[in-house]
């Protein structure tokens, strides 16, 4: 059967429809039975005249990298589309407005700028979607019908996805953009001569159930409902805030509290409180906010309350570059404040996993009475796949805390040791229970200790911890080895992970003997299996999206050897691409 | 030496466990230093538990850091030793995952108008049901003597030994502006009457917001000393329906050493309340 | 307008590349731009030929690469053709919609094929080979194809005709004595290319004529006016070029065939220019306007054209470049002829 495999973007301003264009091509594409991951990116300004691009990669088979380069750029803003053809294919296809409102400026129009091997298609998206709705405003739906047409995708079949994406909406609104659509659609077919050779006909794909089309934000903030969250406290930060926005919505309906803070520090500090009165809560944030929930973190570990905080990481250091994605925080994630702090650290690599990791989170913070981050990263949080629904958390991973029994209440001591690190907990209002939790150093009873032996066995005692979660965290994911070792073996984290295991996958069919590991688990590591891994390997490739390579400086740390690196801090996503081309360095 | 001042430490424990109130005492000792205004507090913070029969394991009282932060320890209930500055955001977390418990958060000056004095206006204008009570010794004392938010004007401290250039906070005003819908000062030497405004306060349903005018014994050797405050403290000259937040105001400009409530709300809805009403 | 001078170039072939260098040389800070409707960079269009029966590749077909134009600072919009001009406001419209604005235009658009007005409503049966765009559409046709016809016959149709025979195809060629293009072949000429065709089997046809064109299967059946009836694949027709300017009519230009410049190559039209076979020159010696083709005199036009655009008097050479050399057939240039009519 014919593959396919294409990167559409669509470039438009603010306000012009670009992003929802780009979820209606999603939504109908994997309705069709594509596989589907779509990526927007927008400008940190809300409304005006930022630049909008909606990234959509579309294939017949399983895909795990958006892609690196467009096949097809379609063009509703020309101005901000210039800077987006670098992003475009040499021999690509652009489709732009060949009939604009006012004619372009000097060097101001995307086809002045186009590559001589871009194939590019002129249509007269303003006058069309004028002439179909008395507006401007269905330009967008005009490009889709033009790319529609252009691609022998189903007329019906797309109407229907932008009826379905407009469900809510008057019927006027509807109709526009239909009309739009069909307007796009029509012109098209009559008008343009084709002259490239893509097409989607031919290719019957197997019918599939309902996919969910959603991203990492809005799975965090499922999975934390699912998972029994009860309290969430947050400050609105990009690429954070609409866990928020969506809890705000949600959490009532499911019982919670939504509580938007003043700032960072009572944001988490509200979340310990919650915590500590032993009901379920998280907060999101990214970078700057994360710094200033710094010294919570230390109190979450130190006084064993339970706290979930959901990092979605930007460009940094410090404010940074908000709308950027980047894998940057991974120091920050472990090793943030002072002493030793032994916190829980996951890192989803990719949108389905962000469910998962959300509802490992809650349970391990509540189990553990402890400090769980979860690391995505602006790509994860916004990229947008079709995924199975995901399954809902069993009654094993809801009701995680370990009560004290009967006996314990006798004599109750809040931080006793025991093998495992974990110390019953007895939730205020427990009588018998009464007790004091405290950042400083203490004895069992909570009463502070400042002895040596007193903060050599309590340290001891929060190490154990780890030991103990790792026996319970998913396994790293590790590829196939062709014979007993590869030559190349790369190792991956976070949203980068898809990438690598696609670009491990593909070196194979080059002939590479390569293998490829990653671990949603990051703190604690699974490092005998790191270890074993990188023994099996010749050369150790480790892509991220950071200057430094954090996670690198880590996994030499623990494999004693020195690795290759590849660290890129563009903004966008890894592709595999990028991982292949040093894999063929190498 | 260690011996003797434990065994006086004993006896003296032994005289108050005679007294009824004091099953909310916690068996350890005060790390205070003696004559601390902080004992007379605690007191009348006992003696407030007792009188509205509060169940201990439904107490949770929250603190920062500095001489106040080790409050909870002295209280046979819940208690949470946070972070400097922080003991709102945590009260309110724990306040809003748990009505059913009676939360306290206490802190210091510096704690509470200094490094936390940013969650203040947001707690009060929230108006979520904790009931705070200010450790007001205008000086930080944990570290020995420094300038804090409420240190007067010229005052020597050890941080500004030739006298603090900085003015005053006047946090009865403070917590007026911020919208508080309760707001009372007392007075360490007065148990009785600290006793009523924490009693007023943690029955108000939403933030109360309590000043207690305390001495530090060790580092104020020149303003807020026993003997000045004995001289100076009177109850409020005002009506005691404290219902008019301009006769607040002027109260809180004009009665550095009143003690009584300034202004209360019965009419505002607590936090949850609202949270309920819109989500209802 | 610009604060720097904006000279335009319309046309990337050798008369619009040598004029932005000429430019480029002699103000580095003015800003240029080449436009051409053609996508593909400069190249030698004499090669084009040979470019598609893979006598060459692809890089002996291009004289510049995209690089060298960024690393000038000349702006190149290839693929990007114009729709008209506006000397009062001094603008370039693209077709794209996009206004430009020139301090200073030159017009070097150059040729295309020129249809045989007898020809015209076969005009769907013929191939040219002109440009890049227009003979990479048959690429593939001319490889898969046995027999051709050609008919006409310039200089260039001789590469052609070699290089076919020399792939084993079936040619059948048509001379048009009194139309050969740019010149009336003489019997010297006639007697050259007869040597030159000597040893190929090319079916040579002379005064004969074709009567009709008509698609046949997948090829096409040509009948002569002498009564032959031939059974081809492709028909190639060669009967010269004419200037590509209609975007350029109406604007204000003085334009017979091509654009009327003076000896300058200035147009009636302050600060625009012309160069190149788009241009009809006007030589004092014979008092008429004449269009030189070929690349040297393309190359000496845009030169003259960029020095005078920048203030010199230069004077182009009509007596100059007399002969070119191709294939081995030394031909002596005359100057563009209406040979329109004489078809």
């Amino acid at each position: 059967m014919k593959d396919i495999n294409i990167v559409i973007e669509i470039c438009g301003s603010a306000g012009e429809g670009t992003i929802s264009a780009g979820e209606i091509l999603s939504r109908f594409m994997s309705s069709q039975g594509y596989e589907i991951m779509s990526f927007d990116s927008y400008p940190a300004e809300i409304r005006g005249f930022g630049k909008c691009v909606a990234h959509t990669r579309i294939s017949s088979s399983v895909i795990n990298s958006p892609g690196k380069l467009a096949d097809v750029l379609i063009a509703l803003n020309d101005g901000h589309s210039i800077s987006q053809l670098s992003a475009l294919k040499k021999g690509g296809i652009l489709i732009y407005d060949s009939q604009p409102a006012k004619p372009h400026e000097e060097d101001k129009s995307v086809l002045g700028w186009a590559d001589p091997s871009v194939v590019s298609y002129g249509v007269p998206l303003a006058m069309l979607a004028q002439k179909a709705a008395g507006n401007l405003r269905g330009r967008n739906m005009v490009a889709l019908g033009a790319i529609a047409a252009l691609f022998d995708l189903d007329r019906e079949g797309f109407t229907d996805s932008i009826k379905a994406r407009y469900a809510k909406k008057k019927q006027i609104v509807i109709d526009s953009n239909v009309n739009s659509f069909l307007e796009g659609f029509d012109w098209t077919k009559d008008h343009i001569e084709k002259k490239d050779t893509f097409t989607f006909d031919g290719v019957s794909l197997e019918p599939r159930g309902e996919k969910l089309i959603i991203n990492g934000n809005q799975l965090v903030a499922q999975a934390a409902l699912d998972a029994d969250l009860k309290f969430y406290a947050g400050y609105p930060i990009t690429p954070a805030t609409k866990i928020m926005e969506i809890l705000s919505k949600e959490l009532p309906g499911y019982g919670g509290t939504l509580l938007q803070t003043e700032d960072e520090i009572s944001a988490i500090g509200a979340v310990v409180g919650a915590g500590y009165g032993g009901i379920r809560a998280m907060t999101a944030t990214s970078g700057p906010g994360f710094a200033l929930m710094t010294e919570f973190t230390g109190l979450s570990v130190m006084a064993e309350v339970p706290a979930v905080i959901v990092d979605s990481q930007r460009g940094g250091p410090s404010t940074g570059i908000p709308t950027k994605t980047e894998q940057s925080d991974f120091n920050a994630a472990l090793y943030s404040g002072t002493g030793d702090c032994p916190r829980v650290v996951l890192a989803p690599t990719d949108t389905a996993s962000c469910y998962d990791a959300t509802v490992l989170g809650l349970y391990l913070a509540e189990k553990y009475q402890t400090l769980v981050v979860i690391l995505l990263d602006f790509f994860l949080s916004n990229s947008i796949r079709n995924i199975d629904t995901p399954k809902k958390p069993g009654p094993q991973m809801l009701n995680a805390n370990v009560n004290p029994t009967e006996e314990d209440l006798k004599d109750y001591k809040r931080y006793k040791f025991t093998d495992d690190g974990i110390s019953p907990r007895a939730i205020p209002g427990t009588p018998g229970g009464i007790s004091f939790y405290t950042g400083l150093e203490h004895d069992e009873r909570g009463r502070p200790d400042y002895s040596d032996k007193g903060h050599l066995a309590m340290s001891e005692k929060r190490y154990r911890k780890h030991a103990s979660v790792l026996k319970e965290a998913p396994a790293p994911v590790i590829s196939d080895f062709d014979g007993d070792r590869a030559d190349i073996g790369v190792i991956s984290w976070g949203s980068s992970a898809g990438a690598a295991h696609e670009a491990v996958a593909t070196a194979k069919k080059e002939g590479i003997n390569a293998a490829s590991f990653s671990s949603v688990m990051l703190y604690p590591f699974p490092d005998e299996a790191l270890i074993e891994f990188a023994g099996r390997c010749d050369n150790i490739l480790i892509p991220e999206l950071n200057f430094q390579g954090q996670f690198a400086d880590y996994a030499q740390g623990v494999i004693k050897r020195e690795v290759t690196r590849l660290n890129f801090i563009t903004g966008r996503p890894m592709a595999a691409e990028d991982i292949l081309d040093k894999m063929r360095e190498m | 030496m260690v011996e003797i001042q434990s065994k006086y430490l004993d006896e003296k424990l032994d005289q108050v466990r005679a007294m009824d109130f004091l099953q909310y005492r916690s068996g350890d000792l005060p790390t205070w230093c003696p004559g601390c205004g902080y004992f007379g507090i605690m007191d009348a913070f006992y003696k407030a538990c007792r009188q509205m029969e509060l169940k201990h394991e439904n107490i949770c009282t929250v603190s920062g850091i500095g001489c106040s932060g080790r409050t909870p320890i002295f209280i046979n209930s819940y208690g949470f030793h946070t972070l400097h500055g922080r003991s709102i955001p945590v009260a309110s977390g724990l306040k809003l995952a748990r009505p059913d418990l009676t939360v306290f958060a206490v802190a210091g000056d510096g704690d509470a108008l200094g490094i936390g004095g940013g969650h203040l206006p947001h707690v009060a204008r929230k108006n979520i049901d904790i009931t705070f009570i200010l450790f007001d010794n205008s000086i930080y004392g944990l570290t020995k003597g420094q300038s804090s938010s409420t240190t007067p004007y010229e005052m020597k401290t050890n941080s500004h030994p030739v006298g603090n250039p900085d003015s005053p906070l006047n946090p009865i005003r403070l917590a007026l502006s911020y919208g508080a819908s309760f707001v009372a000062r007392g007075y360490a030497g007065d148990p009785e009457g600290m006793k009523e405004v924490i009693m007023e306060g943690t029955k108000h349903p939403g933030f109360s917001f309590i000043q207690i005018l305390t001495p530090c014994v060790t580092f104020d050797k020149s303003n807020r000393t026993w003997k000045n405050l004995k001289e100076n403290v009177h109850p409020l000259r005002m009506s005691p329906e404290a219902d008019n937040m301009e006769t607040a105001m002027r109260a809180a400009e004009n009665q550095p050493f009143g003690v009584g409530v300034f202004f209360k709300d019965k009419d505002r809805r607590s936090y949850q309340d609202i949270l309920d009403g819109l989500n209802a | 307008m610009p604060a720097n001078d904006h000279y335009v170039i319309i046309g990337n072939g050798p008369a619009g590349n040598h004029a932005a260098s000429t430019l480029r040389d002699k103000d580095k800070d003015a800003k240029i731009t080449i436009v051409s409707d053609e996508a593909i960079p400069f190249y030698y269009k004499p090669r084009l030929t040979r470019y598609i029966l893979d006598e060459i590749d692809a890089k002996d077909l291009m004289v510049k690469q995209l690089s060298s134009y960024s690393d000038s600072g000349i702006r190149l919009r290839l693929g990007q053709p114009v729709d008209r001009i506006d000397p009062d406001s001094k603008t370039v419209f693209l077709h794209h919609k996009e206004e430009i604005h020139y301090t200073k235009l030159i017009i070097a658009t150059g040729s295309r094929a020129r249809v045989l007005p007898t020809m015209r409503s076969y005009s769907d049966c013929l191939k040219f080979i002109s440009s890049y765009d227009q003979v990479m559409e048959y690429k593939d046709d001319i490889k898969q194809a046995k027999r051709f016809f050609i008919f006409g016959g310039d200089l260039v149709a001789f590469t052609f005709v070699r290089l076919l025979s020399k792939m084993n195809k079936q040619v059948s060629l048509l001379i048009y004595p009194n139309a050969f293009w740019p010149f009336n072949l003489n019997e010297e000429m006639e007697a050259a290319i007869a040597q030159s065709l000597k040893g190929l089997s090319v079916d040579l046809l002379v005064k004969d004529d074709i009567k009709a064109i008509a698609e046949s299967g997948n090829g096409y059946r040509v009948r002569t006016t002498k009564g032959k009836e031939l059974n081809v694949d492709m028909v190639f027709s060669f009967n010269g070029l004419i200037p590509s300017v209609e975007f350029a009519r109406g604007c204000g230009l003085d334009i017979d065939h091509g654009i009327l410049v003076s000896e300058t190559m200035q147009t009636n039209i302050p600060d625009i220019y012309a160069c190149g076979s788009c241009a009809q020159i006007y030589n004092p010696d014979i008092n008429t306007y004449t269009t030189s083709i070929g690349w040297p005199n393309a190359v000496a036009q845009g030169e003259v054209a960029a020095m005078n655009l920048l203030g010199d008097h230069k004077v182009i050479e009509s007596a100059g470049r007399k002969y070119f050399d191709l294939e081995g057939v030394k031909v002596k240039t005359t100057w563009w002829e209406d040979i329109e009519e004489r078809a």
